[in-house]
């Protein structure tokens, strides 16, 4: 009860302080003038009483502050002063305030922002049960361990029943697979993903309505299993919608369940239908050597990788006395995490390492702001301790002053962190796995909020302390008379400048290393002429649609295309050059050097291709010929090889004529062509083209590929309208360009970059900054010394030289520091890097000179002013 | 008042003043007045003790207030006595009981032979 009345009659202190200082007053004049008519009733005169009466009281102001202390909120009043004082004072030099508020946000949101990026991306788990069982398993031949391959339904068959795996699912994800919905102006296409029946136990969720697939359905059976959002948007939310059927691609498909919102697969991400995949291949041992497939699985509890890697290792073994064609064809198991943000890991931790340096850098800034401050009042300090101020007043100001600073820099903070993150979804949208769920995380913003307002804290209160400590006497005299300033607090000031300038050579050397690395990248010769190219995909509905018809389609569409005004050469291929890898089988030489050497048995990147596909995307031939009327269905199987492909096969012979197995057909070769990039970046594969009307039985999805000269907009709408003539129910699908399409791959990089070199700017900014304010408040500290001298009668140059050569020594020892640094961090960048040395000469000097200019930019402008001011204005 | 009248002995303020406002509600000037009056003016209650005194008793929740009106027409504000004021005069009268016996012995004491 006591506790509650005290809390009561304090809230209505801070509340209606006004209310309560108007009854206060009034109860002791009440009191004043009882006791005053008291008097009087005893025979004083009225004025007697009156002054009696208030001689007796002891003065109403003393009474009334004795009351008020007795109410106990006066440190909350005297904190209200302070914070009042604080904002005036702020206010008063609004230019140090905003620097310091506005590196305080740039530091807190900047970092917050990327810190959650990275945190989004790498540390959260995978939005499924118990994700650390979830492996992806990739084959890779005997020799090369490393390779991340697809695998064959043959050896997926066999894998499955491993006991190491509580389930194991076969998914066919190397293509975009999509299915052609709905007719007339509500066709479109939707993303398909033809599964196994164990894939919902692997990702352990199952259809919200219906049942998912059985082992029975998985031979390519005409049911289907909708997402969420297909069944809203087809069906409405129909839940008797189980039986019903879908069409796709005109044939109709029976609806055997609805999976939860939300789902998605974890390797393709967003899919509109789920559809059993065809496992009739894996039964037919000539696929041992087909890989086409996508396998996750979930290890049994308790199971550790490397066990079930063990069995693994075993069964491939049998494996490879079972199947002859397969017999270097072993697997690895990965954890699905860190195989899906594996790619991404090194980039994010750079990118974390560079918020790190870019937090320290602005703790040191605005630890210089606080300190130049606190020097510069530190007469103030003295003056009000030697009028009397308690010294813990002065302190608790500092205190509150630097609250302050940090609160308000938090706010700023937290907009520049909102902003940034939508900004770094945008960036990576859609290429970044798992950016999309990226949030602001609270204990990430208390970090960084923290960690500035502790050195908005230490380096405000430094000089409040020193000056509690000191006798204002002294500092007094030294402030009227001195002429030099405190030599240790500029010493120490310019020590971190000197961090700072090293910091900041750290990240604009790692920016340039990764700007260079992507102009290289730009620039590299990928084999192909990829302006003003045409790409997009078309999807021949099988059921209208038998291999011969589509093998016709294939090849006149690409003439009828040709005939448009505008079109250079137009083709199709079933993967796009410098795209990553994709179809891979093995190959066996049947002549040559190497005719049925076991040893050289390889694998080569596989393509199908129509039209004139190698004049459309530029790829010259070298040898031989292109493929031609000659190469009819029925002929002899022809090929086309790439240069590196002859190479390795037929060392130092004619390639032309030569013949070897793959994919289980005998192959001839009839022309060499150059090589084409695998990647962006530029590693050639060895490949081998085939001619799409030379398969009987294999339904491939070709891209159409076509070379403009011109703008591809006006050309695009005459394709549109070409497609529409020749069939009005296929869809132009993806329409991009061919640079759109690499450039995709090249996006992470991309990424990368920009936030980097983001970074970069603001360090190079930060460290400008706090430069400029280290030079100017040193020549400020100097003015009445560099006042003197000249009144003496030294030259303006002289000083301004004196000044300059103060200012480049402290740029000089951070470079230096900053080079150590930049070599030791560059090192771990490796790996990021493309075609650049980390330790890129014209990247060291390039940046040395850009801090030599900014440090020498910084250091001339306090010193000009330094010297234009008039000498006896600043003495007297 | 007169010139024997001193100060209030430390710490008996609010006892005093929770005895006052036993009797009846009051407001501050007559507070003070019955106190010196009941103590035949040999106590003066100071005023830089007194309203901060009630303050403090206010926040423990021993005393309410309300503005009435005096007898004479005036707007005053009166401080009554809440049953925890009650008890609290209660324990302080009992110590000021204890205190007060302890003293008057020790003050009455006469040196007994088998200490010296």
């Amino acid at each position: 009860m006591s506790i509650l009345s005290d809390l009561v009659v304090r809230l209505q202190t801070l509340i209606f302080r006004r209310r309560e200082e108007r009854e206060l007053d009034e109860e002791l004049r009440t009191h004043l003038e009882m006791e005053a008519e008291h008097r009087r009733k005893l025979g004083q005169i009225e004025s007697e009483a009156r002054r009696d009466s208030l001689v007796r009281f002891g003065g109403l102001e003393r009474v009334k502050d004795e009351v008020r202390d007795a109410r106990g909120t006066r440190l909350l009043d005297n904190v209200a002063a302070d914070i009042s004082f604080t904002i005036r004072t702020l206010l008063a030099r609004p230019g140090f305030s905003l620097v310091a508020i506005l590196t305080l946000a740039i530091g807190i949101g900047g970092t917050t922002a990327v810190y959650s990026a990275v945190d989004a991306v790498l540390l959260q788990p995978l939005p499924y049960q118990q994700p650390g069982q979830l492996v992806r398993l990739f084959q890779n031949g005997v020799r090369f361990p490393n390779d991340r391959g697809f695998v064959t339904p043959v050896h997926f068959l066999a894998y499955r029943d491993l006991s190491s795996f509580q389930a194991a699912a076969a998914t066919y994800t190397y293509a975009d697979i999509g299915a052609d919905i709905g007719i007339g102006d509500r066709a479109r296409k939707i993303r398909t993903l033809p599964t196994s029946a164990d894939y919902f136990d692997v990702v352990r969720v199952h259809p919200e309505i219906g049942t998912a697939f059985q082992r029975e359905d998985e031979t390519g059976a005409a049911i289907v299993v909708l997402s969420h959002k297909l069944w809203e948007d087809e069906f409405k939310g129909d839940a008797s919608v189980v039986g019903k059927a879908l069409t796709m691609n005109g044939k109709p498909y029976t609806i055997a369940g609805v999976m939860p919102s939300g789902f998605s697969d974890p390797v393709s991400g967003s899919v509109d239908a789920w559809l059993p995949v065809d496992l009739a291949p894996g039964r037919d041992a000539s696929n041992a050597d087909n890989h086409y497939i996508t396998v996750l699985a979930r290890l049994r509890p308790g199971v550790p990788l490397a066990r079930a890697q063990a069995e693994l290792d075993a069964l491939s073994l049998s494996l490879a006395k079972q199947y002859p064609d397969a017999k270097d064809i072993r697997a690895r198991i990965y954890s699905l995490k860190e195989e899906m943000v594996g790619s991404s890991r090194r980039a994010l931790e750079i990118m974390l390492g560079a918020v790190g340096l870019v937090l320290l850098l602005v703790c040191v800034n605005v630890a210089n702001l606080l300190l130049v401050r606190g020097s510069e009042r530190s007469g103030e300090f003295a003056l009000r301790s030697a009028l009397g101020a308690d010294r813990s007043r002065l302190v608790r100001q500092m205190l509150i002053e630097s609250l302050t600073l940090a609160l308000a820099g938090a706010a700023a903070g937290l907009v520049v962190t909102r902003l940034a993150m939508s900004g770094i979804v945008a960036l990576g949208a859609g290429n970044i796995p798992r950016l999309a769920t990226l949030s602001l995380d609270v204990r990430l913003l208390a970090f960084s909020f923290g960690i500035a307002t502790l050195s908005a804290v230490a380096f405000g209160l430094a000089p409040a302390l020193r000056a509690a400590r000191t006798q204002p006497g002294d500092v007094l005299r030294d402030v009227s008379r001195s002429a030099t300033g405190g030599a240790s607090v500029l010493r120490t000031r310019e020590w971190l400048v000197i961090s700072q300038v090293a910091l900041a050579f750290v990240l604009v050397v790692g920016a340039g290393l990764l700007i260079s690395s992507f102009a290289r990248m730009r620039h590299l010769d990928l084999g192909v002429k990829s302006e003003n190219v045409l790409t997009f995909e078309l999807a021949l509905p099988p059921a209208r649609y038998d291999s011969i018809a589509r093998g016709r389609f294939y090849d006149d569409f690409p003439r009828e295309i040709e005939a448009i005004p505008g079109v250079r050469a137009a083709g199709a291929i079933s993967h796009l050059p410098a795209t990553g890898g994709f179809h891979t089988w093995g190959v066996r030489p049947l002549t040559g050097k190497f005719a049925n050497n076991p040893q050289v048995a390889g694998s080569a990147q596989q393509r199908v291709i129509a039209g004139d596909y190698f004049r459309a995307v530029g790829i010259p031939l070298l040898r031989g010929r292109l493929f031609d009327q000659t190469d009819t269905p029925d002929g002899p199987r022809h090929v086309v090889v790439s240069k590196l492909f002859a190479d390795r096969l037929y060392p130092g012979a004619d390639a032309i004529g030569q013949r070897f197995e793959t994919g289980g057909r005998e192959v001839e070769i009839v022309g060499v062509v150059g090589d084409v990039a695998l990647d962006n970046e530029g590693h050639p594969g060895p490949t081998v083209y085939h001619a799409h009307r030379q398969f009987s039985r294999r339904e491939w999805l070709l891209e159409q590929i076509i070379a403009v000269d011109g703008p591809i907009t006006a050309v695009q709408q005459r394709v549109r309208q070409a497609i529409v003539q020749r069939d009005g129910q296929l869809v132009m699908y993806k329409p991009r360009t061919l640079d759109e399409a690499i450039g995709v791959a090249a996006a992470q990089r991309v990424f990368t970059l920009r936030i980097l070199s983001t970074f970069a700017a603001l360090a190079l900014g930060l460290a400008a900054l706090g430069l400029f304010g280290v030079l100017s408040y040193g020549v400020r500290l100097r003015s009445r010394e560099l006042s003197i001298r000249m009144a003496l009668g030294a030259e303006g140059g002289a000083i301004r030289r004196l000044i300059m050569r103060r200012g480049l020594l402290v740029t000089g020892v951070g470079l230096v520091i900053g080079l150590v640094g930049a070599t030791t961090l560059s090192r771990l960048m490796s790996s990021v890097l493309f075609q650049v040395s980390p330790f890129d000469p014209s990247v060291l000097a390039g940046a040395m000179v850009v801090m030599t200019i900014i440090g020498s930019a910084a250091a001339y402008l306090p010193a000009r002013r330094a010297t234009a001011a008039d000498p006896v204005a600043t003495l007297r | 008042m007169t010139d024997e009248s001193r100060e209030l002995l430390s710490g008996t303020l609010e006892m005093l003043v929770l005895k006052t406002l036993a009797l009846e509600p009051m407001h501050g000037w007559g507070i003070a007045h019955r106190i010196e009056q009941m103590s035949s003016s040999v106590f003066f209650v100071a005023q830089g003790s007194l309203y901060p005194a009630l303050l403090r008793m206010k926040r423990r929740g021993w005393v309410k207030t309300s503005w009435q009106t005096t007898e004479n027409n005036r707007r005053a504000r009166y401080y009554e006595l809440t049953p925890a004021g009650q008890k609290q005069l209660d324990a302080e009268r009992a110590s000021w009981d204890r205190a007060a016996r302890a003293i008057d012995a020790i003050m009455n004491a006469k040196l007994s032979l088998g200490d010296a």
